[in-house]
């Protein structure tokens, strides 16, 4: 049972094309959120399917024409998907404001992809007073309003809805995630699969999935420890960097990475104003390199949670020019090492094929914390 | 018990047979790395040697044989594979007491590796993505100088005032010494000046884990002097050397896999 679900999973975190299809199919119309942080609940409760947009392990070719080579791959890899037509039907795609590169691609979109409107959500950098939620709450009426232009219609109450949809996806997600770490038999692999369908699925869908997926776990007794590490970075979907973590007995029980556990962290609060309430959600969030904070809180948030799962070490999956978090790594290492945690630093790219100096880097790591 | 560490590099190979974990029988080197004839030539100069002949040991005596570096995964063999991070720093602490920090230059990358008092590995940093700061920047040089790279260090000492290389590429760097050339630089102060270049790359590396004495070279690069001089003008620390530098790797993989058969013993006997 437990297998059949994982390899769902899987089917649906490799095939996010055919899931497209399957929605268009069903009469859905979809609109593609880029990275970091989009309002996807907005986007659910116009009737749209969200789905992620956070690019793919491919040759960059004609991306090329619109991005310097230091531009990170991550986005490179977006605008290429878009030019070549592996979007192709979907309405349109809504690209945040939170690092320079995002605001590149928005404006490169613009002129490289013909089909499919691009929407701009920009985040204020002072989210948490009250003038950066009205900032915020002002980005989103302009989402709803470019999101009308392509069919979609907004109601205060259908967004309330789907914000209970969201936090219960959420919900669902920190339990699996916390679930796992009790369970070193979950490979890394499995485990990035998890993640990564939320991004190709309706989250009400997907809720089931997991919980279901929850169940079933909860009845299995958990197989011999491994050796636990956290991660931290903005993607770790590389089937490569994962089957290295599992080749070399590692057990992931937290992560800190941007596609994976820092969406889930926050639940829109209660409020009688559904729109101000999501405002205030993005307030409430941090622990991100791409959210401001000059206090750095996410540094602490590593070593505690790292020591709070039982973590000997943490292995920093730096995207190769994503300086966000290159300006992160600095006060991360000095912190976890002060803590008595190893660090390891590897750095990738969407346009990686060979991993064997990763592996390499990994395995040092992983005898320096038996040694 | 006699064990066997391969250590398979990108430019090289090299072998040490190793007599219960502390005396070095024989080693070998080959030129020819992952992909070529090194390794396998490298295995049977080890078993043609005037020493383990003399000792009268035969194949059939190997306990164990691990294999390390670049090309370890696709040499088949050995009993296991190590990282050659970990192979290197226990290579050197083989040779020198006491030993803090390693400095492992070879034909295409460069580690930076740290050990605690009692010897375990606390902290590395490796360079695997630019040729700058590796043996290879050094082959790239000597090809367009024409000078055999093991000629190196008694040229530079020759040199009265050195040819700054400041480009940070190997690229810009060959098109930097070409127009030195043209210009007139003369042949010691040039050498002398891409040994340094490539010694501030190092340093810069091993300034991210700090560098305690005792501190030494390994690998290929190790025996160039220059380089190691000018690390030391970089760092002001001491770099010590052994002949058996470009062999820590080999040293270390048989350790380790000396250390795993013990282990191996021990919980077969209990």
């Amino acid at each position: 049972m437990l297998d059949e679900m994982l390899k769902k999973f899987h089917e649906v975190a490799t095939s996010p094309r055919a899931q497209m299809d399957k929605y268009m199919k069903e009469g859905k119309e979809i609109v593609l959120t880029a990275p970091v942080y989009t309002p996807e609940e907005i986007v659910h409760s116009m009737g749209f399917v969200p789905m992620g947009a956070w690019g793919a392990d491919i040759k960059i070719n004609r991306a090329k024409e619109y991005c310097p080579a230091f531009l990170c791959s991550v986005v490179q890899s977006i605008l290429e998907l878009g030019i070549n037509g592996t979007y192709k039907g979907a309405k349109a795609i809504i690209i945040p404001s939170l690092c320079d590169t995002l605001k590149s691609l928005g404006e490169n979109w613009k002129y490289a992809v013909d089909g499919i409107l691009f929407i701009p959500m920009t985040y204020p950098q002072n989210r948490k007073p009250d003038f950066g939620i009205r900032y915020t709450k002002a980005g989103y009426e302009r989402v709803i309003r470019d999101l009308e232009k392509v069919g979609g219609k907004f109601d205060e109450a259908k967004l309330a809805k789907s914000n209970k949809i969201y936090n219960e996806h959420n919900q669902a997600m920190r339990k699996v995630d916390a679930l796992i770490a009790k369970h070193p038999e979950i490979t890394a692999a499995q485990r990035s699969d998890i993640f990564k369908s939320a991004y190709f699925m309706l989250k009400e869908e997907h809720t089931k999935m997991v919980n279901d997926f929850i169940a079933e776990l909860e009845k299995e007794t958990p197989e011999a420890d491994k050796l636990n590490i956290i991660t931290s970075g903005i993607l770790t979907d590389a089937p490569q960097l994962n089957e290295i973590i599992d080749d070399l007995g590692l057990h992931i029980v937290a992560d800190d990475v941007a596609a994976q556990s820092r969406q889930y962290r926050t639940d829109v609060p209660e409020d009688s104003d559904a729109l101000e309430a999501l405002a205030r959600k993005f307030a409430n969030m941090d622990n991100c390199s791409v959210l401001y904070n000059v206090e750095k809180p996410r540094v602490q948030w590593i070593v505690d949670t790292a020591k709070e799962r039982g973590a000997k070490g943490v292995i920093v999956v730096m995207t190769k020019f994503c300086d966000p978090e290159e300006f992160d790594y600095v006060p991360i290492k000095k912190a976890c090492e002060g803590a008595g945690l190893a660090v390891a630093l590897v750095e990738v790219d969407r346009q990686m094929d060979r991993f064997e100096q990763v592996r390499t880097n990994i395995e040092t790591f992983r005898d320096m914390l038996m040694m | 018990m006699y064990t066997l560490g391969i250590d398979i590099g990108s430019t090289t190979s090299k072998c040490v047979l190793l007599k219960d974990g502390s005396e070095i029988i024989a080693k070998s080197l080959r030129v020819g790395g992952l992909g070529t004839k090194g390794p396998d030539s490298s295995v049977n100069d080890i078993w043609e040697s005037e020493e383990v002949k003399k000792a009268g040991i035969t194949k059939k005596d190997l306990d164990r044989a691990i294999v390390t570096g670049y090309g370890r995964r696709n040499y088949e063999g050995g009993d296991g594979e190590v990282s050659e991070l970990t192979c290197h720093a226990l290579g050197a602490r083989f040779v020198f007491d006491g030993l803090r920090t390693v400095i492992d230059i070879g034909g295409q990358d460069a580690k930076i590796i740290r050990l605690s008092e009692d010897g375990r590995m606390t902290n590395f940093v490796m360079n695997d993505k630019c040729a700058a700061g590796t043996g290879r920047f050094l082959d790239v040089m000597a090809n367009i100088l024409t000078v055999d790279v093991d000629d190196f260090t008694k040229i530079a000492e020759e040199s009265t005032d050195a040819s700054p290389i400041s480009s940070t590429c190997t690229v810009f760097a060959e098109s930097e010494v070409i127009s030195q050339l043209a210009n007139g630089a003369k042949m010691p102060d040039l050498i002398k000046g891409i040994c340094s270049s490539v010694a501030s790359r190092v340093a810069g590396l091993a300034r991210r884990v700090g560098v305690q004495e005792v501190c030494c070279m390994s690998g290929g690069v190790a025996k160039n002097g220059a380089v190691r001089k000018a690390l030391e003008e970089e760092l002001k620390v001491n770099i010590a050397f052994d002949p058996l530098a470009q062999h820590f790797g080999a040293i270390g993989a048989a350790l380790w896999a000396y250390n795993e058969h013990m282990r191996k013993s021990k919980s077969a006997n209990k």
